[in-house]
């Protein structure tokens, strides 16, 4: 535990240093994306690149720092049995594992359990998400010299980050719902008592926070979700102006926003079965994630025809509608019940 | 003027199914509210299932609707307008006659199989590069991939019907993964796709 501690310090530490640089960063982002998307010439355009890159630079930083920091957790972390236990142990999980449509694997000693947590958990999500928008802001701005769209960018990562230091700060306090749940196993009396929590923590490491699916699952929805935010932009601007070269840009991203979101979905898929059976359809993350995608898939129809009367404004509505349906499908774990729920 | 036509038919199609889509998307946030209105999750498991069976049956119309939707998407590849209209109203009295005799879960399947032969005779003929499908594209890789991605949607609300044996379920729904993740691959990157094939394939490209 004083090893994991010593992590937690660190990792904070770091942390406190990067926000206020990354809330600076904000700061000037959105006075230069305001003059840019307002304005009628482009304002300070290589000063604003520079910005840009120096943002995604240190979110880099930070990304590399929650990598250290999992690792330090999956080297410390471990669900570590006295070797006279593992026999009585394994016979509860054989005896769990009969009839079951997935089994558990047997304690190892050998081998024991260490949590080895990909870095987009609890409040890391919006730090991936922001992270992956910020990288692919530097990719559009290089690919269309449009200081409007390039504006827009700014501002959007400026929220994104404002957001990030106010109300998901990955620093400031490190997975607290993680610690929560492990923290009893150092503190505890006895290898009896670990016994019983053991069988508690045990499920949910191998179902929930070491799964391979948790590899693919949320990172493809991430990236997805950066790129919707790329496209709501083009979309907000195909409101204002008809420019095929913007329309042209967000129709790219949509294009791999939707792949990814729908191979995303795919893979929850398996995933949902393995961890809570069958009757989870109709869970309103569920529910939120199939309307998101049904908008999209309407988005990318509709689309096919926007040269046609009305329906340039009818597809960018469709952008915009399609980004408020991904921000309530990202918020719905917060505000509605259900297997996805974090209420 | 043959062209124009059949582009104001796509047109009328996906409007079509730009509403089923919406209308599906409606149901699904108004089951959100229910759900943490009812406290479904606080539930015995008995009542628990009854929800699950009433938003299904709710669902269904529009799921029937969109399957009804690719039955013509599907078709209108291989037959020109006049012999499409003519096809869908044989299928749709088809589906009705085997709904009446049957009941709906057998009328879902007969589209749906009637569906999955032709999709499969299109994606064949897709994939031999055959000039008579009509499709709005005339490159390979999009009519290939576009192909697919519609034989995985049949697939997916087939697979759907099997979930009760597990490891059917679970081959059918990679099979359905693999078809749209390398149909949309296909439709969405088919220039790259090209590119990649006379680079590693040159007698193919």
């Amino acid at each position: 535990m004083e090893n994991l501690a010593v992590a937690v310090e660190t990792y904070s530490r770091g942390g406190a240093v990067l926000m206020p640089l990354l809330l600076l960063c904000a700061l000037l982002l959105a006075v230069t994306g305001l003059g840019n998307l307002f304005g009628r010439r482009p304002l300070l355009p290589r000063w604003s690149f520079w910005l840009l890159l120096a943002t995604a630079g240190l979110m880099l930083l930070g990304f590399l720092g929650m990598i250290w920091f999992h690792w330090q957790i999956a080297q410390h972390a471990v669900l570590e049995l006295p070797e006279q236990l593992a026999a009585m142990l394994n016979q509860q999980l054989a005896a769990m594992n009969r009839g079951a449509a997935y089994g558990i694997p047997l304690y190892d000693p050998q081998s024991p359990p260490r949590y080895l947590i990909p870095p987009w958990i609890e409040y890391q999500r919006y730090y991936f998400w922001f992270f992956c928008f910020a990288l692919m802001a530097v990719l559009a701005h290089r690919r269309l010299e449009n200081h409007r769209f390039r504006g827009s960018l700014y501002l959007l990562l400026a929220a994104q980050l404002v957001v990030l230091y106010f109300l998901a700060d990955p620093f400031r306090e490190p997975l607290p719902r993680f610690f929560a749940e492990i923290t009893p196993w150092f503190t505890a009396p006895s290898a009896w008592e670990q016994l019983g929590m053991f069988m508690r923590l045990y499920p949910r490491l191998e179902f929930y926070y070491t799964a391979s699916y948790m590899w693919f699952h949320p990172p493809l929805l991430f990236i997805s979700y950066a790129c919707i935010t790329i496209f709501f932009a083009v979309s907000l601007l195909m409101l204002i102006r008809r420019e095929l070269e913007v329309e042209k840009v967000g129709y790219d991203y949509a294009k791999f926003g939707y792949f990814l979101l729908t191979l995303g979905m795919l893979l929850g898929y398996p995933w949902a079965l393995k961890a809570w059976g069958p009757n989870w359809w109709w869970d309103p993350k569920v529910s939120s994630s199939i309307m998101l995608w049904a908008i999209f898939s309407t988005y990318l129809h509709t689309r096919l025809y926007a040269n046609k009367k009305g329906m340039w404004y009818f597809s960018a509505a469709l952008g915009l509608l399609c980004f408020v349906a991904m921000i309530f499908t990202f918020v719905a774990s917060y505000i509605f019940p259900g297997e996805h729920s974090l209420m | 003027m043959e062209d124009k036509s059949s582009s104001s038919y796509d047109y009328k199609l996906i409007l079509a199914t730009t509403v089923v889509l919406g209308g599906i998307s409606v149901i699904c946030v108004a089951a959100m509210f229910y759900f943490k209105a009812a406290a479904v999750h606080e539930m015995a498991a008995t009542a628990q299932m009854a929800y699950l069976n009433t938003m299904n049956g709710i669902v269904a119309p529009f799921i029937i609707a969109l399957i009804l939707l690719l039955g013509i998407c599907v078709p209108k590849r291989l037959l020109p307008e006049r012999w499409l209209n003519r096809f869908t109203i044989v299928l749709l009295a088809v589906a009705l006659v085997t709904f009446l005799a049957l009941g709906g879960h057998p009328a879902l399947l007969l589209i749906l199989f009637a569906s999955l032969a032709l999709q499969l005779v299109v994606l064949g003929m897709a994939l031999a590069g055959s000039a008579s499908l009509n499709f709005e594209s005339k490159n390979y890789w999009v009519r290939l991939g576009s192909s697919l991605v519609h034989l995985g949607l049949i697939l997916f609300v087939l697979d759907l019907y099997f979930h009760r044996y597990h490891t059917l379920h679970l081959v059918l729904f990679w099979i359905t993964t693999g078809a749209v993740v390398l149909g949309m691959l296909f439709c969405f990157y088919a220039e790259q796709v090209a590119g990649l094939i006379r680079r590693w394939w040159p007698a193919r490209a």
